[in-house]
């Protein structure tokens, strides 16, 4: 019998090749390495020098020591920062308020945001294919335009004296509250109408993208599947809520995730629409740190908030991850 | 190899990281360059068209006066221009002259970011002969004078008035208000309701810097003072603050010249909203009537003197104002104070600057001869009999905050009934002494 067996070609012991030719490492190198670059300046440094500044009481009109300005002037204080987040000063009471806005904006966007988008998806997608492309575009409209103008159009919707949609109501004889954006008293089951007012507009220009997503997910479900579920006899609500929703549970896991992120650092349209206002009932947690960071020069104390922030969207992205999870794919 | 190349390519880029100052940059340009006689100084300020307007014509003298000295201007839009000081001061970048609020200017020059004023360019005691004590205070820190004002900021006394509504509802126009009743009574007439909803204001002073500074003027004018005895700390839980709560309380709830909830800093704004015609009075700074007269050219106005609340005496607390200050960290310390002064500190520049920017001379030699300004912002004289009577506000530590977050929302809670007077004196009290002793 021949011997079949291979010289070993260069193979050392312990050492696995990556397969990839030199030429082909140095391009992935070459694409990478940029990239890295990138993110370390502009993503992990701001990050570990927000870390760093969270334990010191650090002002940048202050002249600290000759390393990185940290120290003299502004002292390092351990972890005071993030004591002073329980106590009962005002600054403390506004941190506390602008978590619970923050929680509240968030888990009220997200259910509202899929209640709309996914039904949505489903309606665009039973359209005829001409009539999908005119659809998809107009619902995507909002989802591109500038934050700060849809803040400011949906303020004058709101206005309470000249707005339109006050305007509307009186036409169809409901009589309007009295301010959308500013009354402290129009709290409806324990949300502020400010709030809901924000999050209406928020939502208005946010869902665009959310269906796009969902249509994209529910184009790649197989044919296949949705004849085999009408041959068994499913009607259409059998059909969404037994067939096409538990295909769509990646992509479900993927918008929950980016809705929650992009809803915890929500800051423009809360900025122009409210300030945060009235009475701190739309000020969120990423307002609160510019105001402490660049209005009152509070560096370290707006720092120590950016950590808590991180480390709640950390926690909320964990637990969607553990919730949603898959362990099968089509 | 490939791993340990990896590996080496990131330890490097985070050694060149590490290399990088701390803070970030400014992003601002290279800094001043010496080309043999000739000096490049960069002057900063915040947008707006009519103060670089002026800023330029007066860069424009001062340089045909100077060939020898180069200004590179560059302005930031006010909501970034605080940021772009701090971030270049941390990096030590920023321009050699920077016009400066000031009220700031303390917490700056405390921090050591500012030169101090020379005796050669200007003393203290000569600057006390030329301008106006409000503004000049502001830049006084410490016993040491580190700027030189070009605006007396007045957000205290006067009100843009609107004629067509006095028409309309009857009432005298020009007005001639002996006391703040008589105002308050003539607003009522003028109050517009469409069932129980408010659409035109009678009277509205509901910002954050109009109820913060008729509280501090309230204050003064009752006889009352708001600094505790270590000129540091505050004491607004007293009768005065009290009284002055309840007037502004009472414009809301018994005379119904405003309502909170519709008229305030977010909603209906004074100085947007008495231009849209919905407020007869509306109080404001001299600046919104500037302001007005260019955004909203068709509308007939004026801005009138209005009196004290309290008392025969117009006292009240000054912001101080817009001027300029040098550098620490300038390489041309004599070259930025030649041009901070003939900008700030000669009666040519300060007048170019005011007459451009429609605002309060903080010299006394301009405002005793003001033909030519008021040739350009006549609504500016019903201002003047006001400013002798005007204190800087004093180190109120951090500005903002006492006025935006602790003064305002406690005082519009008290109009809007959701609070007690007592209680709001009580709560600003208490956030406004916290806030000096955490910054201490």
């Amino acid at each position: 019998m021949a011997n079949l067996s291979l010289p070993l070609r260069g193979k050392r012991k312990g050492k696995k090749t990556s397969g990839l030719r030199a030429g082909q490492l140095g391009f992935i190198s070459g694409a990478l390495i940029p990239l890295m670059l990138y993110m370390m300046f502009f993503s992990l440094l701001p990050m570990i020098w927000a870390l760093i500044l969270g334990f010191f009481e650090y002002s940048p009109i202050h002249t600290g020591s000759s390393l990185l300005g940290l120290g003299g002037d502004n002292p390092f204080i351990g972890l005071d920062n993030f004591r002073a987040m329980f106590a009962e000063s005002q600054p403390a009471r506004v941190f506390r308020m602008a978590v619970v806005n923050t929680f509240m904006f968030a888990l009220l966007v997200l259910p509202i945001n899929l209640a709309i988008t996914l039904p949505l998806a489903v309606l665009v997608e039973s359209v005829h294919d001409r009539l999908k492309g005119t659809f998809r575009a107009v619902y995507f409209l909002p989802t591109i335009s500038s934050a700060v103008a849809v803040a400011i159009i949906w303020g004058f919707i709101y206005h309470p004296q000249q707005g339109l949609l006050n305007t509307i109501l009186k036409l169809v004889g409901i009589i309007p509250p009295k301010a959308w954006l500013t009354d402290p008293n129009a709290v409806y089951l324990g949300v502020p109408l400010a709030m809901i007012a924000v999050i209406i507009a928020y939502i208005w220009q946010d869902f665009g993208y959310n269906l796009v997503i969902f249509i994209a997910a529910l184009q790649g479900i197989p044919k296949e599947l949705h004849d085999a579920a009408c041959v068994d006899g499913a009607n259409a609500w059998q059909e969404f809520w037994q067939c096409t929703l538990p295909l769509l549970k990646p992509t479900l896991l993927f918008v929950c995730v980016l809705t929650m992120l992009s809803s915890f650092q929500v800051f423009v349209i809360f900025q122009v629409m409210t300030n945060g206002g009235p009475s701190n009932q739309t000020t969120p947690l990423v307002m609160s740190i510019y105001l402490n960071a660049f209005k009152y020069q509070n560096m370290g104390w707006a720092a120590a908030i950016s950590m808590v922030l991180f480390l709640i969207i950390m926690a909320v992205t964990a637990v969607q991850f553990w919730l949603l999870r898959t362990d099968w794919e089509y | 190899m490939k791993r340990t190349l990896f590996g080496w390519l990131l330890v490097f880029a985070i050694l060149i990281s590490a290399c990088a100052s701390g803070g970030g940059g400014g992003g601002a340009p290279a800094p001043t360059e010496q080309v043999a006689e000739k000096v490049t100084l960069r002057l900063w300020s915040h947008q707006n068209a009519a103060f670089q307007k002026a800023n330029e014509a007066i860069i424009a003298k001062f340089t045909a006066q100077n060939p020898n000295i180069e200004i590179k201007y560059e302005n930031f839009p006010y909501d970034q221009y605080i940021q772009t000081i701090q971030t270049a001061m941390a990096a030590k970048n920023e321009a050699d002259v920077i016009e400066l609020f000031g009220t700031w200017t303390c917490s700056y020059a405390n921090g050591g970011r500012l030169a101090e004023v020379p005796a050669d360019v200007m003393t203290y005691d000569q600057a006390q002969q030329i301008y106006f004590k409000a503004p000049l205070d502001g830049y006084y820190c410490g016993g040491k004078l580190y700027g030189l004002p070009q605006e007396f900021n007045l957000e205290n006394g006067g009100s843009l008035v609107n004629p067509a509504l006095f028409e309309k509802h009857g009432v005298t126009y020009p007005p001639q208000w002996k006391t703040f009743a008589d105002l308050i009574a003539d607003a009522q007439k003028m109050t517009e309701f469409e069932g129980d909803k408010m659409m035109t204001a009678g009277f509205s002073a509901v910002t954050g810097d109009g109820v913060s500074f008729t509280f501090l003027a309230g204050i003064l004018q009752s006889g009352g003072k708001y600094f505790a005895e270590d000129g540091k700390h505050f004491n607004f839980d007293t009768p005065e603050a009290r009284q002055t709560i309840q007037m502004m309380v009472d414009w809301a709830q018994k005379y119904k010249v405003v309502d909170p909830v519709l008229f305030n800093d977010t909603e209906n704004p004074v100085s947007t909203s008495f231009f849209t015609g919905n407020m007869a009075v509306g109080f404001v700074g001299s600046w919104a009537a500037g302001e007005g007269s260019i955004e909203y050219p068709d509308m007939k106005f004026d801005y009138v003197q209005i009196p004290p609340y309290f008392g025969p005496e117009h006292k009240y607390a000054a912001d101080s104002g817009w001027g300029k200050v040098v550098s620490v960290n300038t390489k041309h310390p004599a070259e930025a104070w030649k041009l901070a002064k003939f900008m700030a500190g000669e009666q040519d520049g300060s007048l170019t600057w005011n007459i451009e920017t429609k605002t309060i001379p903080a010299m006394k030699a301009l405002v005793e001869n003001p033909e030519e300004l008021l040739a350009a912002a006549p609504f500016i004289e019903a201002t003047f009999g006001l400013l002798p009577y005007g204190q800087y506000i004093g180190d109120v530590t951090e500005r903002d905050q006492l006025f935006y977050e602790i003064i305002y929302p406690a005082i519009l809670e008290a109009m809007q009934g959701a609070t007690t007077v007592d209680d709001a004196a009580k709560k600003i009290n208490t956030e406004a002494n916290a806030m000096v002793d955490a910054k201490q």
